[in-house]
């Protein structure tokens, strides 16, 4: 599973795939104050990256792959930011 | 000289590649699936992969995990693809590839993937 | 109007387009019988992937972006997101055929017209169509959008959080952060390309295949990218999971030709802006910067440009590598390969000492499953670290650390098996074997400039013989005469293998001909409302490549007879206790030296005594022949030239139209049609063929003194019938021959010479029993000769008006041999 959704931890594994946007939706929508772990995941799709901007969802493991992190981080921050507004 | 193994089932694309690989001195080999390639490897292992994904019988994917299981020296890879999905470049990585590539590859830059990864110091 | 010179990759290109365009049709029409087929479906997919790669190479956009679509939609088809349907496999065989004429007018003009656009742009709509939510193509939504480039100043609008307005490139380049900017200039060097994208993904982009993030995270030479939102993001509650809604900023150093190439698939949906490489250096400093302030960039001078992007490219591709989790039975392999890449990059680099760290690494990696020591080898290396162009400092500095506590974790299986191969040495064999391609294309001009070679040759070494015999008597040298003899077999055999190698390579499958009729069988039956279910059997059977050519026509002809008038609609097939889908079946078999076509349908049939009727009233038979005329003979009618022309016919009978043009089609490459019909139950046509046209074997028979030579097709046998045996009734003669009555005819007197036929001491005449047209009579000639092969030319100028003569051959004491045309002298 590309996507391991513990308590209130969404881990990310490897590339995570337009498939899973919807299920991560629903999840989120069910737990305001969840945490992503991005760790470990080498890419997503642009779908899942709308939803956890959406979602303003808190990171709590930048990706290891640093390329992918220079993508996220100011993606993913601007709307934690914004949601501190 | 370098033995560079052509894996594709587009005739025209084998003939674009050895078209540029030939120009830079490689002796090149083609077979048009997973399942002809791994048969050349059997006879004679290569110095350099350059694999497409999509073909009959044995697909790219397959091949290079073959290979990648196979007692003969580890080449390098290349995976071609017409997609530039990540889906797709991570399960070339996976199987066994060391670069991924969106077709048509530009002559130079499959030239300079070469020698790089052959280890070649160009001049 | 693009135009590229006709190259050799060019012409294999469009001659594996037309293999690929063949194959596709017949996948699609296979998929209608049976749409659940994967395996066709995957196939079908792959042809038209395969074609969609090639394409590619070339600059035909037009093709490009209709195979892209087709590629689209099956992979939809494929997935389960559309649902195939006969309307939709005509929109793609539309698509197909448009390819096909694209492929054509590339091979006759080197391009493709500027008309084509248009037509391109409307089949990738129809294809559009078919794909869910891609019914129509809203204008990207979002503010912003539209770049204004003034002249002069390019100018582009950014990200949406700005306001509505344009902004100057110092704005764009402001928006990015120093240290980006600090990079971006380190890698740049005067002459340098540097390109602003704005990407805009349609919002259904993601139905297309498109996943955008990735899209701009491959642009080549990326030097800075970053993620553009709408402002505000739709709350999560209403968020389309299905539709994009960010957008991307991208900054790259890479050519514009190679970022058009890069995007060729989407360019309506980037934005590729010049950014003069000035501006770069004004904007750092105004801040403050000065170009001595900025780090060294890391490049080795005896690298080209390219060889910089690539090495990037490959130590970002061995770190995700590295990165990955799973722990296949092939791990060991993988690792071995990226320590290969790892150390061939490092020699490449000049530093050779770094081999055996790698090595090290490696073992480490294999020895407990971790590769942490082979990625710190990467981060260790200055060069390498530079390379990932989009790591800020920070994250670059902690992701060891990271990775270290990563690893600890993530693993399950254990290290043990992944060493099974290690040490073992492969045998490597000193000589490489170097072999190409198994086959050849070869141009046609070249094949028959090699067969006319070889039938000259044949026809002279036939000279030899008669050179011996001279030799012998009239130069009285019999051993001279006895060595050309010996010479004259080992030629001869020679040349009859050569002859049986080139037929060899002219032999093409009738599959050739037959390949079309799934797609012309489908378009008719549909027109006519009509069900039915063709069946093709023995399409590898192979003939003489003139011969299947040439029977592409007639076998249309005679299925379109069949659809037409033969095969009912559903309600007749009924109402007649037939099932609704009529069939319809083309065979094609060996047998002997003939290549056998048979088209037989099980619709209505030919009612004999309509054919009779007409055939009387069209003068065709006499009221004795209308009485006497038994029904096959009557079926046969319809292959008379009067007949045949007759429309009412074919309404009437259900056939004949074009029936004569279908025999005479066949009679010229010395083929025969038979027709079978029973009311009610249905048709046969079977046309019997030789499988190679260049040699014809002839009887060579004598009359009056001179030689002619008849097709061995035509001759049934070869008898001695006593003067006595021979009855005259009226003016006509005939014998009886193995208990049948044969007509005889002589061939003096078919040919208008005035001369009776010879006997011979014991009274008896030598009759040629020959059939032609289910039609057999005695020729009565002089005297036979020997069978031969002969290549047979056809006759030109005035004598080509001589029916009695299908053509002539030379014979090798250079004499013409005049071959008679059977059917005609009758």
């Amino acid at each position: 599973m590309p996507i391991e959704y513990k308590k209130n931890r969404a881990l990310f594994r490897d590339v995570v795939t337009v498939e899973e946007a919807e299920g991560l939706l629903e999840w989120l929508q069910t737990r305001p104050g969840a945490q992503a772990d991005l760790a470990a995941c080498s890419h997503l799709h642009t779908a899942n990256l709308q939803v956890l901007m959406s979602a303003k969802a808190r990171i709590s493991k930048w990706p290891k792959d640093p390329g992918l992190r220079a993508w996220l981080e100011p993606a993913l921050q601007t709307a934690e930011l914004n949601s501190g507004k | 000289m370098k033995r560079v193994l052509i894996v594709d089932d587009a005739a025209t694309v084998r003939m674009y590649h050895r078209g540029i690989l030939e120009s830079a001195g490689y002796i090149v080999e083609e077979a048009w699936n997973g399942i002809e390639a791994l048969e050349k490897i059997l006879n004679a292992p290569f110095d350099f992969y350059i694999v497409d994904i999509n073909m009959p019988k044995l697909d790219g994917y397959g091949f290079l995990r073959e290979l990648r299981q196979q007692v003969v020296p580890q080449a390098p890879a290349i995976m071609v693809s017409t997609e530039a999905a990540a889906t797709d470049e991570a399960a070339a990585y996976r199987a066994g590839a060391n670069a991924y590539l969106i077709k048509p590859v530009l002559p130079l830059q499959l030239l300079s993937f070469l020698s790089l990864m052959l280890g070649e110091a160009s001049q | 109007m693009s135009s590229v010179p006709m190259s050799p990759l060019l012409e294999q290109f469009l001659s594996e387009a037309r293999d690929l365009l063949e194959c596709s049709g017949a996948k699609l029409m296979h998929l209608e019988d049976a749409p659940n087929d994967q395996d066709v479906m995957n196939e079908l997919f792959r042809c038209v992937h395969t074609l969609k790669g090639n394409s590619g190479l070339f600059s035909f956009p037009e093709m490009t972006r209709v195979l892209h679509a087709g590629e689209d939609l099956l992979g939809m088809v494929r997935s389960g997101h559309a649902n195939y349907s006969r309307e939709l496999a005509d929109c793609l065989l539309e698509a197909m055929d448009f390819v096909g004429t694209l492929c054509r007018e590339i091979e006759a003009t080197h391009g493709v017209d500027a008309s084509r656009a248009r037509d391109s742009q409307q089949i990738t709509e129809a294809l559009h169509k078919w794909m869910p939510s891609l019914k129509t193509h809203p204008a990207p939504a979002g503010n912003g959008v539209a770049a204004a480039v003034s002249m002069g100043t390019p100018s582009i609008a950014a990200n949406a959080s700005s306001a509505n307005g344009t902004h100057s490139v110092r704005s764009l380049l402001a928006g990015i952060p120093e240290s980006t900017r600090k990079m971006a200039l380190a890698h740049w060097r005067p002459g340098d390309a540097l390109h602003w994208i704005a990407y805009r993904p349609l919002r259904e982009c993601f139905f297309h295949g498109d996943d955008p993030l990735n899209t701009a995270r491959q642009t080549p030479a990326l030097v800075w990218g970053r993620v553009v939102a709408p402002e505000p993001l739709p709350p999560l509650a209403d968020l389309d999971t299905y539709s994009c809604v960010v957008q991307f900023d991208l900054l790259t150093n890479a050519p514009r030709e190679e970022l058009d190439q890069f995007y060729r698939y989407i360019p309506e949906q980037v934005e590729i802006i010049t950014i003069p490489s000035h501006w770069l250096l004004n904007s750092l400093e105004n801040l403050g910067e000065s170009r001595a302030a900025l780090p060294a960039a890391p490049r080795r001078r005896s690298y080209s440009e390219n060889d910089e992007a690539a090495f990037h490219k490959i130590i970002a591709a061995q770190r995700q590598i590295l990165l990955l989790e799973d722990r296949p039975i092939w791990y060991a392999g993988r690792l071995k390969a990226v320590a290969a890449v790892l150390a061939n990059l490092s020699s490449a680099a000049g530093h050779t000492c770094d081999e055996a760290d790698i090595q090290a690494a490696l073992a480490d990696a294999l020895s407990t499953g971790h590769p942490t020591l082979l990625l710190a080898w990467i981060d260790a290396n200055p060069a390498n670290r530079a390379g990932a162009a989009l790591v800020s400092n920070d994250t670059s500095a902690t992701a060891p650390a990271e990775m270290e506590k990563g690893a600890g974790s993530s693993l399950e299986s254990g290290p043990g098996e992944v060493l099974a191969d290690e040490g073992i040495k492969f045998g490597r064999r000193a000589e490489v074997a170097f072999s190409g391609p198994k086959s050849l294309k070869v141009d046609q001009a070249k094949v028959d400039r090699l067969m006319n070679l070889i039938g000259e040759l044949v026809v002279s070494k036939n000279g030899l013989p008669y050179l011996a015999e001279r030799a012998e008597s009239q130069f009285g040298v019999r051993e001279l005469s006895r060595e050309i003899k010996g010479q004259y077999s080992i030629i001869n055999r020679i040349a009859d293998e050569m002859q049986d190698a080139i037929m060899q390579v002219r032999m093409m499958a009738v599959s050739f001909v037959f390949q079309r009729f799934p797609r012309l069988v489908r378009d008719i039956s549909r027109k006519l409302g009509k069900e039915v279910q063709l069946v093709l059997e023995g399409e590898q059977t192979e003939a003489d490549k003139n011969i299947i050519e040439s029977l592409a026509d007639p076998l249309i002809h005679i299925v379109r007879n069949s659809l037409d008038h033969g095969l009912e609609t559903p309600e007749v097939r009924l109402a007649a206790g037939k099932p609704a889908t009529g069939r319809l079946t083309i065979r094609a078999a060996q047998e002997a030296d003939r290549v056998v076509i048979e088209v037989s349908d099980d619709g209505r049939g030919i009612d004999p005594a309509v054919i009779k009727q007409k055939a009387y009233e069209k003068g065709i038979i006499d009221e004795a022949a209308l009485e006497r005329i038994g029904d096959q003979e009557a079926i046969n009618l319809i292959f008379a030239a009067g007949l045949s022309t007759a429309k009412v016919l074919s309404d009437l009978s259900g056939r004949g139209v074009g029936m004569d043009v279908v025999r005479s089609a066949v009679e010229k490459i010395n083929g025969t049609v038979v027709l079978h019909s029973e009311l009610g139950k249905g048709t046969t046509i079977r046309i019997s063929l030789p499988l190679s046209m260049a040699v014809t074997q002839v009887m060579i028979v004598e009359s009056d003194g001179q030689l002619f030579g008849v097709p061995m097709d035509h001759v049934v046998e070869t008898v001695r019938v006593s003067g006595s045996n021979i009855r005259t009734f009226k003016k006509s003669q005939t014998a009886v021959l193995r208990g049948r009555i044969v007509p005889l005819k002589s061939l003096n007197a078919l040919l208008g010479i005035n001369a009776i036929p010879r006997m011979n001491s014991d009274d008896e005449l030598a009759v040629l029993r020959v059939q032609t047209g289910g039609v057999e009579f005695g020729l009565v000639v002089d005297g036979f000769r020997e069978t031969i092969g002969v290549i047979q030319k056809p006759l030109n100028g005035f004598l080509s008006g001589l029916a009695a003569f299908s053509g002539s051959a030379l014979l090798g004491n250079g004499s013409v041999l005049m071959i008679l045309n059977i059917r005609e002298i009758v």
